[in-house]
């Protein structure tokens, strides 16, 4: 059983943040398109963990729940910020080396959120659907819903683009 | 379209060291300021005994001899059948089904829109029913209430009254005066028990453009209680081919 110490350490911060700072980011990144609020989501999502001090069962269980949190938070945050300004194309290179995937990114950021969560939790984190259903609190046949419906909005967008 | 290069495109994304080291020096700077640690543990006892007499004095629903939760209060929907007679269902944990009636509507309304859904406008009612319940709180998770309603000429001539009343003309009997149309009641409303039967408000769901639900609903159901006690209860609206099935969560 992974028990975080009551009293969290150094040590403990610097793991949580190097081993799950980069996935929380990317995914607060695509979700909100602004990177202070994604600093924002991250840096709650962590002060969240040493203050609660959850236990878990295994790594895979802690991890599920900063996703939970961060996803959580940034619904909250767009609810109360609406109007948010997405990230140019040309500021991507700030966060990903990888030029091919600019405009797959792209896409991706411009999908509604609802479909953009579970894509990610499928493709990019790889999480099967009874699994996302759980962490986003939501029935398996509407997480299946959102994936096809999500996967025909990215293919009617690059093919309009390359039309 | 090769969706796994998804994965390669999320994951080259980094977070910048700047912000990585200024997320770890606050995170640092809050352990420091916590001089006392909080033990959860400590407070385990103390919060279950002081949640097991806040149940009892809220009276929260025990569970029954089958280990079903049993609620204080019965929630009925009700829709026309096919043959025009009301067909009344108590929601359970057993799904309840309703033909979609969409077609008096179908084509008509384009104004009633949830944000970027389409709505499917379905004739389900619920009625709740129990004793000594003050106001009742619908809230749907998708979609909205809508309200069949009839005006007259001069009303529809007000067009700041259509619009403060949030009512959209939908069609007119030939050769008469009156007319029909839908009143937006929002995704929430609140009503009292014993005034229920003055409002008819009809559920109103979002589909995917091709009259397929886009993703199953939630409505979620409270009760006020006149001793100023709440109960609550969540139903799931799923879709059956051309039907829609209700279940207690």
């Amino acid at each position: 059983m992974l028990q975080q110490a009551v009293g969290s350490t150094g040590q403990d911060i610097e793991r949580i943040v190097d081993t799950y700072g980069n996935m929380l980011f990317r995914i607060c990144l695509l979700i909100l398109c602004n990177e202070n609020d994604a600093e924002d989501v991250v840096q709650d999502t962590f002060i969240n963990y040493l203050t609660k001090s959850p236990t878990f069962h295994d790594s895979e269980h802690e991890k599920a729940w900063l996703i939970t949190v961060a996803t959580n938070r940034c619904k909250n945050m767009r609810r109360f910020n609406l109007m948010r300004r997405h990230i140019d194309i040309c500021d991507l290179q700030l966060y990903s080396k990888d030029v091919e995937s600019y405009g797959l990114l792209d896409h991706l950021m411009k999908l509604p959120n609802k479909y953009k969560i579970v894509l990610l939790l499928n493709y990019v984190e790889g999480y099967k659907v009874d699994e996302i259903a759980t962490l986003l609190n939501i029935t398996s046949s509407a997480v299946k819903k959102r994936l096809q419906r999500g996967r025909v909005i990215i293919r009617e967008s690059y093919r309009k683009e390359n039309s | 379209m090769d969706f796994d290069k998804m994965k390669d495109a999320v994951k080259s994304i980094e977070m910048p060291e700047t912000i990585k080291s200024r997320v770890k020096k606050n995170s640092n700077l809050l352990e420091k300021e916590k001089s006392v640690p909080f033990s959860p543990k400590k407070w385990i006892s103390v919060a279950c005994a002081i949640a097991v007499l806040l149940l009892i004095i809220i009276g929260f629903p025990l569970p029954d001899r089958n280990g079903n939760i049993a609620s204080n209060f019965t929630i009925t929907a009700y829709a026309s059948s096919v043959d025009g007679n009301q067909l009344y269902k108590n929601l359970s944990e057993e799904k309840a089904i309703f033909e979609l009636a969409t077609e008096q509507r179908m084509g008509l309304i384009t104004s009633v829109a949830d944000g970027e859904n389409n709505l499917i406008f379905t004739d389900v009612i619920l009625k709740v029913t129990g004793e000594q319940i003050e106001s009742i709180t619908y809230t749907l998770s998708e979609g909205k209430f809508i309200e069949d309603v009839i005006f007259t000429a001069k009303e529809r001539a007000d067009k700041e009254w259509l619009l403060s009343e949030k009512i959209y003309m939908m069609s007119r009997e030939p050769g008469s005066d009156v007319y029909q149309g839908i009143k937006e009641v929002g995704n929430t409303y609140t009503v009292n028990y014993n005034e229920q039967e003055k409002h008819k408000y009809t559920l109103a769901i979002p589909h995917d453009g091709n009259y397929v639900i886009d993703e199953d609903i939630v409505i979620q159901v409270i009760v006020k209680y006149t001793g100023g006690n709440m109960e609550q209860q969540n139903i799931l609206v799923t879709q059956e081919s051309d039907s829609i099935s209700l279940t207690l969560k």
